[in-house]
């Protein structure tokens, strides 16, 4: 990253901004006020009406229903910014605003003409009133409301009860009397749960059973209406959709722009604008501005900033922190989501996005490494990669798409396995080929898929599997061992690997550290600072291969002679360099606890063939529900067991279904656990060696845009 | 009799291994995982970082793990 100063004349600030934009390789440093007499700038003078109809242009899209899931065709730059400045945005808000209102007033009127609705409905069992007669007495009081009980034999002085009651949906009661009895009325009345309503008052004669078809009527004639105004709505989004969300867009660009001022510093004709280009990119940077703006522009590279930290650390407040572009390839890019979970990546350090693109997959597919459960993980991943653009989503379909090639390629090679089964159920003693065929018998702990055909695979195929067996060069073959690694049997072989894959793994961890620190420090601070790790680690490595040697190979005596001796004596000398070293560095105590920690880091690789292991075992207990207790097998007269679906059709069925679904599970345990933790082991165990983040990304001035484009060939961005 | 007797006590040994390993770990995960839970409601760009934290007692359970199976296969 090189830093430049842009300084011009104000009076060209905004076609300087459009300039600044075009280029898309400018970040420009926030202007702190200090005592260099400069001051922040005004935003542009455009802005605050492009921001009044930003306002419109999203109340209308929310009006309409237009959001970030509607399809919409794109629209040119030219268009929007013409119909823009011809007052479309107010012209389309007049329009729509104008039917929404008509449709609030509709539903306004709907919801008082049902309250009305709902009294008549009451009144109209009370057939001998008409609705006139509720109101206009001078000595009379009417009083009318639901009630809970009946109302007929209630004894009230002076007055004439009529009510409608029902046990099931309750009654209405209408009571007229005498003004001077209404407090007895009320009383009488609360006894049988009397509720006031409030009759609306009528002059003409009229039955409520006809004024209520009547409001009936008017209430269906304004859904009607309500119905035209959603019609005509809908017609307005599909009209004015695509207009919108180009002007949303090319509206939220100007205001944006507009508030570029805000961030740099001006005086009173000029302004400054500090900013970090990318190295490469000065060049053409500085060229560019000076063409388009000519002799109102100057712009000064200041200088190429280094890794060194010294050199940062040196410089004013806001110069030091050096915002990141990381640059990564197009598949490895698409990783940079999974280092960002963690941190931003800080300019002075290595970018660990390449190391998680290589070993994330890897070692998700060896933890998998079964073909059945594969080829789903491949199917998936790839349809996520082409259909999905949520970064989350993305990041998972990309790990389920290289992780599941690598399961493949340790299910097919290293595993020969498909869904819990080997391939090939045999293995050659003494180079002669002996098939297994009575594994069901013995106890089902093997069912293999040439069992399950029962045909044998060519030899080709045989010979393309690895063996945990001895290789025998004179007959060509693999000895002693089954075709296909077992991930249940040779558990020793497995562990052992994962701890080598951990000490390579690990070991790439401190070297990005050194690397780090002699970018940042220079050689002796590095050897000073990771020195003592660099030893320890190999120190203890080495410590516990001579103890393993010595305790796996024979007593533990033997650790004082031969091989084993030479390697503890180097490990000694190692750690006691190591602990020395990490003594000057970090204190006696953190040398010392340092020792074991190395043990845990390198122990924890063993998740690998551990996972492995778990999701080999449920698919075994599955496998052997299905094919050694449900579908049917016969034994022949020599003994041997054979696979005999037909046997029983009904049971193959409840076989295949439950072969499905157990295995379904497997595959989506496989998910989480191998998932989850090979990222741990990106985030943890490599990461933590050496990773520091908290770096700025690099944002430069640039126009997004998504739902508009340039009908021209043309570099001009013109203001709206 | 006595080697039945062996390959039992090594068995209940492993499954104590992993058992108690497991718990170990489940604890330490328990305080850790509430506590990156409400700090990736408040911040959800902190998940790498509580996750980081959350599953780093794991390790403790693979420990565990790596005795129960040399317990079983090497011994």
């Amino acid at each position: 990253m090189s830093r430049i100063v842009i300084v011009g004349t104000k009076t060209r600030l905004e076609d300087a901004v459009n300039a600044l934009y075009c280029e898309k390789a400018i970040h420009v440093i926030d202007h702190t006020t200090g005592d260099d007499g400069l001051s922040i700038g005004t935003s542009l003078e455009k802005t605050s009406k492009a921001s009044e109809r930003l306002l419109k242009v999203r109340a209308l899209e929310k009006e309409l229903g237009i959001n970030k899931h509607t399809t919409t065709a794109d629209i040119s730059v030219e268009d929007v910014q013409s119909r823009i400045n011809a007052g479309d945005v107010e012209g389309v808000e007049d329009e729509v605003l104008k039917t929404v209102d008509a449709r609030n007033d509709l539903t306004q009127k709907i919801t008082e003409l049902n309250s009305k609705q709902k009294i008549l409905e009451l009144l109209k069992n009370l057939n001998d009133i008409t609705l006139d007669q509720y109101s206009g007495y001078k000595s009379i009081a009417v009083l009318a409301g639901t009630v809970t009980g009946d109302a007929s034999s209630l004894k009230i002085d002076d007055a004439e009860i009529f009510s409608s009651y029902d046990k099931k949906t309750g009654g209405v009661a209408v009571v007229f009397v005498k003004k001077e009895n209404r407090d007895q009325a009320y009383a009488a009345l609360a006894g049988i749960g009397f509720v006031e309503l409030h009759i609306p008052v009528y002059t003409t004669k009229v039955a409520a059973a006809d004024e209520y078809q009547r409001i009936a009527a008017e209430i269906e004639a304004a859904a009607a209406e309500i119905e035209l105004c959603d019609k005509a709505l809908e017609e307005m989004k599909e009209r004015y959709k695509s207009f919108l969300k180009g002007s949303d867009e090319e509206l939220s660009i100007a205001v944006e722009k507009g508030s570029v001022p805000l961030r740099i510093a001006v005086s009173e004709y000029s302004y400054i604008i500090d900013a970090w280009v990318p190295t490469k990119k000065v060049d053409s940077v500085k060229a560019n501005l000076e063409q388009k703006l000519g002799d109102d522009v100057y712009v000064e590279f200041e200088e190429t900033r280094g890794r060194n930290l010294e050199e940062s650390e040196a410089q004013e407040p806001r110069f030091q922190n050096v915002p990141v572009k990381q640059n990564n390839g197009r598949i490895v890019c698409e990783y940079e989501y999974a280092t960002s979970l963690v941190s931003v990546p800080k300019y002075q350090e290595i970018d660990p996005t390449f190391l998680i693109a290589i070993f994330l997959p890897l070692f998700f597919g060896f933890m998998v490494g079964d073909m059945g459960y594969a080829i789903p993980f491949i199917i998936l991943g790839a349809y996520g990669l082409k259909k999905t653009k949520h970064p989350d989503w993305r990041a998972i379909a990309l790990v389920l798409f290289f992780g599941g090639i690598w399961a493949f390629i340790f299910g097919l090679f290293f595993y020969g396995e498909m869904l819990g089964m080997h391939f090939v159920g045999g293995e050659y003693e003494a180079g002669v080929w002996e098939w297994h065929h009575d594994h069901v018998a013995v106890g089902g702990t093997s069912v293999t898929w040439d069992w399950i055909f029962g045909a044998k695979f060519p030899e080709w195929f045989n010979h393309m599997i690895c063996s945990a067996g001895t290789w025998d060069s004179a007959t060509g073959t693999w000895t002693g061992g089954e075709t296909g690694i077992g991930k249940l049997v040779n558990v020793a072989l497995l562990l052992k690997l994962s701890v080598y894959v951990g000490i390579v793994h690990l070991f790439i961890g401190i070297l990005c550290g050194v690397y780090n620190i002699v970018k940042q420090h220079g050689g002796k601070a590095a050897f000073m600072e990771k020195g003592g790790l660099v030893f320890t680690f190999f120190g203890m490595i080495l410590f516990c291969l001579a103890l393993t040697q010595a305790m796996f190979g024979g007593e533990i005596g033997d650790i004082a002679k031969g091989t084993p001796l030479i390697l503890l004596v180097v490990a000694i000398v190692c750690l006691v360099v190591g602990i020395a070293l990490n003594a000057k560095a970090e204190g006696g105590m953190q040398a010392i606890m340092g020792i074991p920690e190395v043990i845990g880091w390198i122990l924890s690789y063993t998740r690998l063939a551990a996972i492995t292991m778990s999701k080999a075992g449920m698919a075994l207990a599955f496998n052997y529900i299905v094919f050694g207790m449900i579908i049917a097998t016969r034994t022949t007269a020599g003994g041997e067991v054979v696979f005999d679906p037909f046997a029983n059709v009904i049971m193959l069925v409840v076989g295949i279904f439950l072969f499905c679904f157990l295995h379904l599970v497997v595959w989506t345990l496989g998910i989480l656990s191998a998932g989850l933790h090979a990222l741990r082991l990106q985030f943890v165990e490599l990461m933590m060696r050496f990773y520091e983040g908290g770096g700025e990304s690099f944002a430069p001035l640039q126009e997004v845009r998504t739902k508009t484009f340039f009908s021209k060939n043309t570099n001009n961005i013109k203001e709206v | 009799m006595a080697a039945a007797e062996a390959a039992g006590m090594i068995a209940i040994g492993a499954g104590l291994a992993v058992g108690l390993a497991g718990l170990g770990s489940g604890i330490a995960e328990k305080d850790i995982g509430a506590a990156a839970v409400g700090a990736i409601t408040e911040n959800p760009s902190l998940f790498g970082r509580a996750m980081i934290f959350t599953v780093l007692p794991e390790t403790i359970v693979i420990f565990g793990l790596v005795i129960a199976i040399m317990a079983i296969f090497v011994m």
